[in-house]
């Protein structure tokens, strides 16, 4: 042991007295230089010839010093301390390099974090709450919801250590002055904030005996985004009312501003209401999907055990219910990883993304490791020298590597300040969807260490390269006063990476093509009505309000419009094509009258009122419109072309019978009319089967409805008229009146954000390359400068000189092109995903676009080297020789 | 930076290690010792030998101290640590097991 403390010490006084160790090693050096001319000159040798042996004898003192000193250890720290400082210095005194290598690698970093924090706060965020390793999931046969009566038996059966639930599917109207907005709560169960120990900025949560549902709780939570947006931050917010769905709510707390809800994906509702009958209608029906279930273990319980004791649980009351052996089919975490699996599409789509901005960073940095490359060959001399008087390689390359670093981490930082600035725009993006989402690129420890490893990874692709070539040189020629190479390799490290970064390029721009491709596409397409002159008026009504049958109050309100000056049709129906509220979509066993045995059917759902068809602009091929005689007693029904084709095996349509296996009971549906095919869910989708049932044949009170009006005059001055007669109709409706396309907004989100965010990815990757392009042909046109001059000297023609720098470059380009494009050609398949059924990803304009924009910018970048080497004055650069 | 030297890298340890089995020596010391009982055969180069002396010391098998020699001069002078004499006895063994494989080879006839 005493061994250690004293290997312990060595290094620790090595490391600390540096200067002490040295001078101790250099009186240990002179002392033997001493001895062996003392030795010398008692042979008879004079005193100044004794010395001089020894010296001879001795060798070189500074060599062996530094061999010394690398047996030490610590070397390696204390060279790490001395390079930090060494390339600071270094860098700093080329403000052009650290600026050009900093705000390269800044971009691509900053599209990194960006793109990183996004998915991080959208898809692995963990929720905001007390503990949230213990919250799981609970799945239950019937899919993500369960019913109210379900949640209350599996929280009484006290398996876990609590067991709440939310939901955010019903909305309601707030009251506020003299108009109706329609917001959509966070409904939870009366135990949620106890359960969840969700923090309150002011105020305070409900209990779970204040809000149990029957007491008729009418209490409400509200988001800090709400609070501020909508009620302007009143400080004495705590303790009034709000108006909602005509009753009064009084306000107990306001959540914190950095919050991540539970639901997750950046969802924010504005409110949090417990659930009970005024809410929600149907409470008491014993297989609704009212609320989806979120349980905190107890901490001696895994998710399996959980899992297998709520079930157990359940088959006590399986008798009343067949539905419930095996109840409980999952218990899952809640936030991370587990998330991803839910919105796979919008992963995978970030995953794209990340793999583009990764690119954009590799190019970044290969145009650091070109500008390195450039300045090593200025250093040669320097290095050969170093080399020569003994610094080993791994010495310089270490030194080289961490002047790539220094420039790194000045660009890390940059770019951490640029995702810190893009952060704040974000989170003011406002989607056009009815529940809030917040974007929130959080500086987490996720974040952290991505960049950290950006730091360690642009350091090592920019750095490395250059550092390993320019430790590549033979001392002769390095240490005389210029090494000249007349011979010329095309690709030599600097080309062989301008190919590899317009391949990149290529890539990228491919990517951003297809997608502003898919962009233009998706906008021409044909939705399949006419939204061209239609206003749509999204109505909420209060609950109660909108007619005992269900469809009195909407009824009204179209007629009072159809009334209005210059409407040609106003029609009612559930749900609006490509918006949130599409209908639905139903996967069911049917059975048709004329063919044998259930036939299994996917259709888009829609419940929609006389004339629906007309002021939708949809051709009806067949058989009539829904009529006010259309009602719950005989069972109407109108297809689409698509239904007929896939399902009708060539029987007449109409007058057909259908009955719906699942309710055999039921009268069964007659099919009245056909009408053509339009798009329902999203405008990419390829056609799709429709089956419209009667809104006047609706049992059960709506709450929403659409209300859609065709008029003579441009849509944008119906609008105020509309709402108003709508408003004399039913003044506690929420009412939200906009032309059709604005409605449709929606259905264009997806591709244009892809258009965005691929389309700026792209630019910045294939800008990236052109200054890198620029830079190397630059740089040979340089080097290459006397060979120009002795071909000019010799007669050679500028066309001679032009092609010979040009076709160089072309090289380069053209080699990287071709590569890029093979890469592309497979790495776009999967991209199918995201783009409309017409787009394929071997569109040609996606693979020529490209290349010729690339072409022409390499010519702009390849331009004024070639010309500078044109005007090359033979005489002059000769002289210089 | 390699430099020419007539001893192996190991054995120059093992030479330096015994040399000092005796009594503690500064490293002019060393390299004489070692000339002399060597009879001028190994010529220690000081290139080798200080690195090697260091490199000892780090390892902890010599331990330095600074005494005044009889000129009145400061010396560093190296002592074999019991970890030294450790290394000594394990060099020296694999030593004998290397010379006279050596010497098996070399005097078949």
């Amino acid at each position: 042991m005493k061994r250690w403390t004293q290997v312990v010490a060595l290094r620790v006084r090595s490391l600390l007295r540096r200067s002490a160790v040295d001078r101790d090693l250099d009186k240990e050096m002179q002392f033997h230089l001493d001895e062996r001319s003392a030795e010398l000159i008692a042979e008879g040798v004079s005193a100044d010839e004794a010395r001089r042996i020894a010296r001879r004898e001795f060798g070189s003192t500074a060599s062996i010093a530094q061999q010394c000193r690398e047996t030490r250890r610590v070397n390696f720290l204390q060279n790490l301390a001395q390079d930090l400082r060494y390339a600071s210095r270094n860098v700093i005194k080329q403000p052009m390099l650290l600026v050009t290598a900093a705000s390269s690698i800044a971009l691509g970093v900053g599209a990194n974090l960006v793109i990183f924090g996004l998915a991080n706060g959208l898809l692995l965020s963990t929720p905001t709450a007390s503990d949230p390793d213990r919250l799981v999931h609970v799945r239950t046969n019937r899919g993500s919801h369960a019913s109210y009566s379900a949640w209350r038996d599996l929280e009484a059966s006290g398996v876990m250590e609590g067991l709440a639930g939310h939901s955010i599917a019903v909305d309601m109207n707030w009251r506020s002055g003299d108009s109706s907005i329609s917001v959509m709560p966070l409904i939870v169960t009366a135990n949620f904030f106890d359960v969840m120990g969700i923090p309150i900025a002011q105020g305070r949560a409900f209990t779970a005996s204040e809000a149990a549902a029957d007491r008729d709780p009418r209490v409400v939570v509200i988001s800090h985004g709400f609070w501020v947006r909508r009620l302007g931050g009143d400080a004495s917010v705590l303790g009034s009312t709000l108006s909602l769905n005509g009753q009064r709510y009084t306000v107990l707390g306001v959540l914190p501003a950095a919050m991540r809800s539970l639901p997750g994906y950046g969802v924010s509702p504005d409110l949090v209401i417990p659930i009970s009958r005024a809410v929600v209608s149907n409470l008491d029906a014993p297989r609704a999907s009212h609320v989806q279930l979120i349980g905190r273990l107890r901490p001696d319980q895994g998710s399996e055990a959980t899992r297998a004791a709520l079930n157990a649980a359940s088959t006590q009351w399986a008798g009343d219910d067949p539905g419930r052996t095996g109840f409980v089919r999952l218990v899952t975490p809640v936030g991370g990883m587990y998330q991803l699996n839910e919105f796979k599409e919008i992963a995978l789509f970030f995953g794209m993304l990340l793999v583009v901005t990764a690119l954009v960073l590799a190019i970044a940095c290969a145009n650091v490791a070109g500008l390195l490359l450039a300045k090593s060959v200025a250093r040669r001399k320097e290095i050969a020298l170093r080399l020569a008087i003994g610094a080993s390689r791994a010495r310089i390359v270490q030194q080289l590597l961490t002047e790539g670093f220094v420039l790194s981490a000045a660009g890390t930082v940059a770019g951490v300040l640029i995702t810190a600035a893009m952060a704040r725009m974000i989170a003011r993006v406002a989607l056009p969807l009815p529940i809030p989402i917040t974007f929130d690129v959080a500086f987490d420890s996720r974040l952290a260490l991505l960049a950290l490893s950006l730091v360690v990874g642009s350091t090592i692709l920019s750095a490395l390269a250059p550092a390993l070539q320019a430790t590549r040189v033979s001392l002769n020629p390095g240490l005389k006063q210029e090494s000249r190479t007349y011979g010329h390799r095309r690709f030599n490290a600097r080309g062989v990476m301008v190919s590899a970064q317009v391949a990149v390029a290529v890539l990228l721009l491919v990517m951003t093509v297809l997608f502003l491709r898919n962009l233009g596409l998706a906008n021409q397409l044909e939705p399949g009505f006419e939204a061209g002159r239609a206003i749509v008026a999204e109505v909420s009504f209060v609950e109660g309000r909108q007619g005992q049958a269900g469809s009195e109050a909407i009824v009204a309100m179209a007629d009072r419009v159809r009334a209005l000056p210059g409407v040609e049709a106003a029609a009612f129906s559930e749900g609006l094509p490509l918006t949130m509220r599409y209908g639905g979509n139903t996967g069911t066993m049917i059975r048709i009258e004329g063919r044998d045995g259930p036939v299994r059917v996917d259709y888009e759902d829609n419940s929609v009122g006389p004339d629906y068809f007309r002021a939708m602009g949809i051709a009806l091929l067949r058989g009539r419109e829904f009529t006010t005689a259309d009602r719950a007693v005989n069972r109407t029904a109108i297809v689409n072309e698509e239904f007929v084709r896939r399902y009708l095996d060539g029987l007449e349509p109409i007058g057909r019978t259908i009955y719906h296996d699942a309710d055999p009971g039921e009268i069964p549906f007659e099919i009245v009319g056909v009408v053509a095919n339009s798009k329902y869910r999203s405008i990419g989708e390829d056609r799709a089967a429709a089956f419209y049932t009667s809104f006047l044949a609706r049992t059960s009170p709506q709450r929403f409805a659409h209300l859609i009006v065709r008029s003579a005059a441009p849509a944008d001055t119906m609008l105020a008229s509309v709402k108003s007669e709508i408003l004399k109709a039913d003044p506690d409706a929420a009412v939200v009146v906009e032309p059709v396309t604005a409605a449709l907004t929606f259905a264009f989100l997806p591709s244009r954000i892809g258009a965005v965010l691929v389309g700026v990815m792209g630019a910045l990757g294939a800008l990236l390359a052109m200054i890198g392009l620029y830079g190397v042909v630059s740089f040979a046109v340089t080097r290459r400068t006397p060979e120009i001059g002795i071909r000019m000297a010799l007669g050679a023609s500028h066309r001679a000189i032009g092609r010979l720098v040009f076709i160089d470059g072309a090289w380069l380009v053209g080699v990287g092109m071709l590569a890029g494009l093979a890469i592309a050609l497979v790495v776009t398949r999967p991209l199918s995903a995201f783009l409309v059924a017409q787009l394929s990803t071997t569109d040609l304009v996606s693979f020529v676009g490209p290349v010729i924009l690339l072409a022409f910018t390499s010519l702009i970048a390849g331009w004024s080297p070639t010309r500078r080497a044109l005007r090359i004055q033979p005489a002059e650069t000769l002289r210089s020789e | 930076m390699s430099r020419p030297s007539d001893l192996v890298q190991g054995t120059l340890d093992l030479l330096i290690l015994k040399t000092l089995a005796v009594e503690p020596r500064h490293g002019w010391g060393i390299a004489k010792r070692i000339r002399q009982m060597s009879g001028d055969v190994l010529q220690v180069t000081q290139g080798s030998l200080y690195p090697a002396l260091h490199r000892l010391e780090q390892h902890g098998w010599l331990k330095a101290t600074w005494v005044s020699t009889d000129g009145g001069r400061d010396a560093k002078v190296y002592a074999l640590t019991a970890a030294g004499r450790k290394q000594l006895a394990a060099e020296l063994e694999s030593w004998q097991r290397l010379s006279s494989a050596i010497q098996l080879v070399v005097s078949e006839s």
